[in-house]
């Protein structure tokens, strides 16, 4: 089990945050993810074997939200 | 070119942003979005199939309204 924060931009209110909560809260191997309005960032624990930080970022960023890992 | 209507079920910029966006990840379409009444307007050689998979990628409800 691992934590990643990815910076997500593109959201304006309380409903982006939970389409993305719930989106991601059904992946495969997300256990848990939390996001950060003001802070534009998601955070998300996940099992390593069936994610990772790439995977987790480009589903986002298919969402339609600009999503980039912290280098 | 074969037009497209959808309900998808935004409320805010966030949403039709997105709705934007994963539109021009696919490629080849042109469309116009109507935040306050929830509709998407395709014009697309894409199959409605891929229009829906693709619209559902945003994690909204969609809802395939017909050609216009
Ligand atoms: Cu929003
Ligand atoms: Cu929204």
């Amino acid at each position: 089990v691992n934590s990643v924060t990815i910076a997500v931009e593109g959201m304006t209110c309380n409903s982006c945050v939970q389409t993305i909560e719930q989106k991601i809260g059904k992946e495969n191997g997300v256990h848990l993810i939390q996001v950060s309005l003001e802070k534009k960032i998601a955070t998300i624990i996940y099992d390593s074997r069936l994610q990772n930080p790439g995977s987790l970022q480009e589903t986002i960023d298919d969402m339609g939200f600009e999503a980039s890992l912290p280098d | 070119m074969p037009k497209h209507e959808f309900t998808v079920d935004m409320t805010c910029e966030g949403c039709s942003n997105a709705v934007t966006r994963v539109l021009n990840k696919l490629g080849g379409v042109q469309f116009e979005i109507d935040l306050p009444n929830k509709k998407v307007c395709i014009d697309s050689e894409h199959s409605v199939d891929t229009l829906l998979e693709t619209l559902k990628k945003t994690g909204k409800t969609i809802t395939y309204l017909g050609a216009k």
